[in-house]
């Protein structure tokens, strides 16, 4: 990203002599297998009916040429966040070189205004009760594994990822893998019109997961037991 | 089909729009008992207005602390090494301090002052009736800063909240005035064009919002259909805004039973509007 386009101070893209990791998910690599996903939960024994990440799909075409398509989904660390904007008491916060968006649990009072002005869904009340930790009762969302890429480890899902469709790294190295791939391919990145500056950039993408769709009206049956159970098990 | 979509839990819930409805009334309540000092009219709701308007206070405040999912970490609100001072929700709470504080003196002061504190009762009126009208613009600002949310995010909703507070507390001042000639003329103004205003507001919202993107056009297809086009339109807009000023404009407008009918309208009607405003425009996100 060239100097012109950043007009916040609190990006970090682009900056000489900081870090700034980002991921990109090429989805035509993706088999849908929810390592991922599992990956996660088992690094963060993230509660049900929660996710740090997740993978939807829709099947899109009509018979005989159909394709599931999948998007693997997670917080995209925006460079410009409005939940950072948004928090009341900074218990969610940017971490200036590295790009982490990351938050304070002692510190988050569980007004959920960071939910509310996250345009991905990537925030996530935690539970009440939980087996093995007392995290209980604040907002929760992805780290992009914060505690490993600062031990010199890939995030829990691109080490699972059977078929490389994530990768992670420093888009300000030019040298990096990601800064190749960026570079290379034609990439997108979800709701660009907000401003947010995601840092999640996805190859290949398909528009019937990117945008809007009817599903308002089109409510799959397993979204209404999830409904049902969220009510029933994790409501705070 | 066999589509694989994770649910996504609304971010705030019913109980945000029932504080919103209770605060946008304590802020009322406080202004009309400033304006009792200018308008003779008004003088026999001074002190009631305010005991009330502190009771809404006391309300909404516990109601906002319960639902915190950490209810006892309010106080944070309060440190200001934590606070985070770009953030709309900061300005808000201090504003809701604020106004606790003026609103306590003000009371004492109406109780005890007598003639003597008449000049500074009369300030804190002011001070207070400014604060008041930070309640309402600050919810609306609260929910227009979400940039990403269809019918929030618009100028127009921290106007809107304004409004509808006026419409909510003369409406309720109304109720208490009873049979108070000169106050209910005063009051049925009040109703009259703030519920007006309301309307022009709302479908100012609903024409932009049907002019929008793919969000906004769904969102308000959402507010229009079902369950919630019933509460945003039927209760709302129709029996909540627009039939009180028909029946308030009608010959026999002015007797007391139809202003109190239109009084009760308006306050259902301003509570199905905080609702459907507050859940509406929440709907569509929880699908992305």
């Amino acid at each position: 990203m060239s100097e012109e386009l950043r007009v916040s101070s609190i990006e970090t893209r682009g900056v000489a002599g900081k870090k700034r990791y980002a991921m990109v998910i090429d989805t035509r690599r993706c088999i849908g297998c929810m390592a991922c996903q599992v990956a996660c939960k088992a690094e963060y024994d993230t509660p049900l009916g929660v996710n740090r990440t997740w993978v939807p799909y829709k099947v899109v075409g009509t018979y005989p040429n159909v394709k599931k398509q999948f998007l693997p989904r997670l917080c995209n660390h925006c460079d410009d966040p409005p939940c950072v904007r948004n928090c009341p008491v900074d218990a969610t916060f940017k971490v200036e070189d590295g790009g982490f968006v990351l938050q304070r649990y002692e510190r988050c009072i569980g007004c959920r205004t960071c939910m509310a002005s996250c345009p991905y869904n990537a925030r996530f009340m935690l539970p009440a009760h939980r087996t093995y930790t007392d995290i209980t009762k604040v907002v929760d969302k992805c780290t992009f594994c914060f505690h490993r890429v600062t031990q010199g480890l890939a995030p829990a899902c691109v080490q699972t990822c059977v078929g490389r469709a994530r990768v992670f790294g420093d888009i300000n190295d030019p040298k990096s893998e990601v800064s190749y791939l960026v570079a290379t391919n034609a990439t997108q990145v979800l709701r660009p019109e907000q401003g947010t500056k995601p840092q999640v950039y996805y190859i290949a993408a398909d528009r019937n997961q990117t945008e809007f769709a009817r599903d308002a009206y089109r409510q799959p049956a397993v979204m209404e037991g999830d409904r049902t159970s969220f009510q029933r098990n994790l409501r705070t | 089909m066999g589509d694989y979509v994770v649910f996504h839990d609304v971010s705030w819930h019913a109980s945000y729009a029932v504080y919103f409805f209770i605060i946008g009334i304590a802020a009322a309540l406080f202004f009309f008992s400033f304006l009792s000092w200018h308008q003779e009219a008004l003088r026999p709701l001074r002190e009631r207005t305010a005991y009330w308007s502190f009771g809404f206070l006391v309300v909404g405040a516990l109601l906002l602390i319960n639902d915190l999912s950490q209810p006892a970490r309010f106080l944070y609100i309060m440190n200001p090494v934590y606070l985070n001072w770009g953030s709309p929700l900061t300005w808000g709470g201090l504003n809701l301090i604020a106004f606790g504080a003026v609103a306590a003196v003000y009371l004492f002061l109406l109780r005890r002052g007598g003639e003597r504190w008449i000049w500074e009762t009369h300030a804190l009126a002011a001070v207070g009736s400014l604060l008041a009208l930070g309640l309402p613009v600050y919810t609306g600002f609260d929910l227009s800063v979400h940039q990403s949310r269809p019918i929030w995010n618009t100028p127009l909703i921290a106007p809107l909240f304004v409004a509808m507070s006026i419409a909510s507390g003369a409406a309720l001042c109304s109720l208490l005035v009873a049979r108070d000639e000169a106050a209910l003329r005063m009051l049925r103004r009040y109703m009259l064009w703030s519920a007006g205003a309301v309307g022009v507001m709302l479908v100012s919202l609903l024409g932009t919002t049907a002019y929008g993107g793919v969000g906004e056009e769904l969102t308000f297809q959402l507010m229009l259909s079902g369950g919630m086009g019933l509460l945003f339109i039927g209760l709302g807009m129709v029996l909540g805004t627009a039939l009180p000023i028909v029946l308030m404009l009608a010959p026999f407008g002015r007797q007391h039973t139809v202003l109190a009918v239109s009084a009760l309208l308006l306050l259902a009607g301003g509570a199905a509007l905080r609702y459907s405003l507050l859940m509406g425009p929440q709907i569509v996100q929880t699908l992305y």
